[in-house]
């Protein structure tokens, strides 16, 4: 049986080759994430949504070459558009109900 | 293998600057990007212009691709590197996940050599992690499962991207909710050019986890949403059902005078997870018979009569 885990170390979250300290610190501090654990820096894990998120922060940043600031706000954006996608298949699933 | 000519690809012309190869980069990223466009062949789209962009922004890359398209580009037998040929960079160690994404074309001429837009470094780096979704049924969530996955991993070999296939069974935990995801250490893509794909250094599979719509019940965090459709006499007079809940049926006394969108909540018969319980709500619907014979219509006539109610008395205001 494979072993699954809940969330993930900043050590390991590092392995990924466009993550460093350096960018996990500019993610927490404009907000896109917050570490679930952990007092200093080495010590912080994330959950796998917030892991999600701040691979998906990198990937944005390289790829539109795009500074944190923006990065910030799509992210917001995109979390935003994901949860009211998510409200309204839902709404759509209990008005089919009540038609 | 088709030659790629990066330059068409971008919209720029042969002797164009960096700066000008930069700007239509990030109109067509902005433009392709999966994130920004759904459209279908979007993201196929996106990863030419990355991977023409790797190519131009990089000056020795550049170098390089252009004495290419001096050899090659106009043969009608397909395109391969000259004999011998060597990349500049083809035996540095490439880690980055970018190049798992680009084409046969461009691994064959720079072997891989994606710097990405990463950092670089001395540090180990480890493979692709990968993103799967995985449906799961409402029931099988409260349970918990084991789920037998098959998919497929990107194995670089040093010249060419081929893909894996792979299965594997996980056991997901009770109590899972809808959007969850759960990592599984190891079962990503190997390290570029691994031989071992359980390496300390695989990538991470990791699963997202997405509840099938139940056809009864509709869900709301760890509340369960139940539509009952009444008949307007059940409504009118009150009565007792039997309605599903997802282990087993109960008793449920509709009160009197139950109106459509009424909701009754039946406490601890939601979903649980580890520190709360949800609650069953139940939402009633009146439900009008579809046929009238003589008889009952008579006898919605004869209730008109009597009851003066008017629903739509605040529209004269």
């Amino acid at each position: 049986m494979t072993q699954i885990t809940l969330h993930i170390h900043l050590d390991e979250l590092c392995l990924n080759p466009d993550i460093n300290q350096e960018t996990i610190l500019e993610v927490v501090e404009y907000g896109i994430v917050s570490p679930i654990n952990g007092d200093t820096i080495s010590e912080w894990a994330f959950d796998l949504e917030s892991a999600y998120w701040i691979k998906k922060a990198v990937k944005l940043s390289r790829e539109l070459q795009i500074d944190w600031v923006a990065t910030a706000m799509v992210i917001e954006l995109l979390k935003s558009k994901q949860q009211l996608e998510k409200e309204n298949t839902q709404l759509k699933s209990r008005l089919n109900r009540l038609l | 293998m088709e030659f790629k000519d990066y330059y068409k690809i971008l919209g720029v012309n042969e002797d164009a600057e960096l700066k000008e190869i930069k700007k239509a980069y990030r109109k067509l990223a902005l433009k392709f990007h999966p994130d920004m466009n759904p459209d279908v062949g979007a993201e196929e789209k996106f990863k030419q212009v990355a991977e023409a962009y790797e190519v131009l922004k990089d000056q020795t890359k550049r170098a390089e691709y252009d004495e290419m398209k001096r050899y090659g580009s106009n043969s009608e037998q397909g395109f391969t590197p000259p004999p011998g040929w060597q990349s500049y960079g083809s035996n540095h160690s490439a880690n980055n996940d970018s190049s798992a994404d680009f084409s046969d074309f461009f691994n064959s001429v720079f072997g891989g050599r994606a710097q990405g837009f990463g950092t670089g470094g001395a540090q180990q780096h480890k493979g692709q992690d990968l993103e799967m979704e995985v449906p799961v049924f409402l029931e099988e969530s409260v349970t918990g499962l084991t789920k037998s996955l098959e998919y497929s991993i990107p194995v670089f070999d040093g010249k060419q991207s081929k893909q894996i296939k792979k299965s594997l069974n996980v056991k997901i935990p009770a109590g899972i909710a809808d959007g969850a995801r759960i990592r599984v250490k190891g079962q990503g893509a190997p390290v570029h050019g691994a031989s071992d794909d359980n390496s300390q250094f695989n990538g991470d599979l990791f699963l997202h986890i997405r509840l099938v719509p139940h056809p009864l019940f509709d869900v709301q965090g760890l509340n369960l949403l139940l539509t009952v459709p009444v008949t307007p006499w059940e409504a009118a007079l009150g009565t007792k059902l039997e309605v599903p809940t997802l282990n087993g049926k109960i008793s449920l006394n509709i009160p009197a005078n139950c109106n459509t969108g009424k909701k009754l909540r039946i406490k601890g018969k939601g979903l649980k997870n580890k520190t709360a319980q949800g609650d069953l709500l139940v939402l009633i619907k009146i439900d009008i018979p579809p046929t009238t014979n003589n008889e009952t219509k008579k006898l919605w006539e004869q209730f008109a009569e009597i009851e003066q109610y008017n629903p739509r008395q605040d529209w004269s205001n």
